[in-house]
């Protein structure tokens, strides 16, 4: 049974649960304690946010972030196993 | 045939099993379409050459989140280089991913660059339909390719892996599928 290194969980729940937030986690705060969204005559979507975009954006570029460190820092561990050849 | 992913989440067993023809089939499915979406977007700039890309470093974008970053490569060489650099990966991250070769690595540069287009197409653009948009989508399906390794199923990095070469630099293997 396999399960993932302290610096992993770090990562990935760190990474992950960053996403979390800015998508599911504010995008509920935004429909129970937000302001309806009106639509313009464009049909566009009139955005009058609780949170700031920039906040929402900076949250889920972090989570990004940390995923991308994650991957990039895994050249340097030990490689898999491979169990194909 | 089934097979049992054995293995522990946030503490807890959650092994499950899973189908394996149905695995792979969905890996080289994934893997074509979006393999596809790039290559295509990377064609279409050299067909259409010269590409521009000083509207998506500089102008609207320098104000989203990226902006700080993108508007470096603004103008003077390092525009010219965005200019080659963007058709050019995208067509490399689309032929690596249609024919399975180095695919983890095509895959983590394909999410690399979803990062900037989800930023500046979603921020430019208000989210006007929510923060899950087609670029985020695209992006979790580059980072779910690099995380199966989906280039063993019919690609060449099954060949790859069996070459000496990769045998003895065992490290090789995070950039293959």
């Amino acid at each position: 049974m396999t399960q993932l290194t302290t610096a992993e969980r770090i990562a990935l729940y760190g990474g992950g649960g960053l996403l979390l937030i800015g998508t599911l986690g504010i995008g509920l705060l935004e429909i129970v304690a937000g302001a309806p969204h009106p639509v313009s005559g464009e049909g566009q979507i009139v955005h009058e946010t609780l949170v700031p975009l920039s906040v929402r954006s900076s949250i889920m570029l972090l989570g990004l972030l940390l995923w991308g460190v994650y991957a990039a820092s895994s050249v340097a561990r030990e490689p898999p196993a491979d169990t194909s050849i | 045939m089934v097979t049992d992913i054995r293995t522990r989440l946030l503490g807890r067993d959650v092994s499950f099993p899973v189908e394996e023809s149905r695995l792979a089939y969905w890996l080289v499915v994934m893997r074509l379409i979006v393999g596809w979406w790039f290559l295509h977007a990377g064609l279409d700039k050299f067909l259409a050459w010269p590409f521009d890309a000083s509207w998506f470093v500089g102008g609207a974008a320098a104000q989203t989140t990226l902006g700080p970053i993108l508007v470096l490569f603004s103008d003077g060489i390092l525009l010219s280089f965005t200019n080659v650099m963007v058709p050019l990966g995208q067509t490399l991250i689309g032929l690596g991913l249609i024919v399975g070769a180095l695919t983890r690595l095509a895959a983590f540069f394909g999410a690399f660059l979803m990062t900037f287009f989800y930023f500046v197409n979603g921020e430019t653009g208000g989210w006007s339909h929510g923060v899950v948009t087609g670029d985020l989508l695209g992006l979790l399906i580059f980072a779910m390719i690099a995380t199966l390794g989906a280039g063993r199923v019919l690609g060449v990095d099954a060949y790859l892996a069996r070459t000496e070469f990769v045998r003895d630099h065992p490290r090789l293997r995070y950039f293959i599928g």
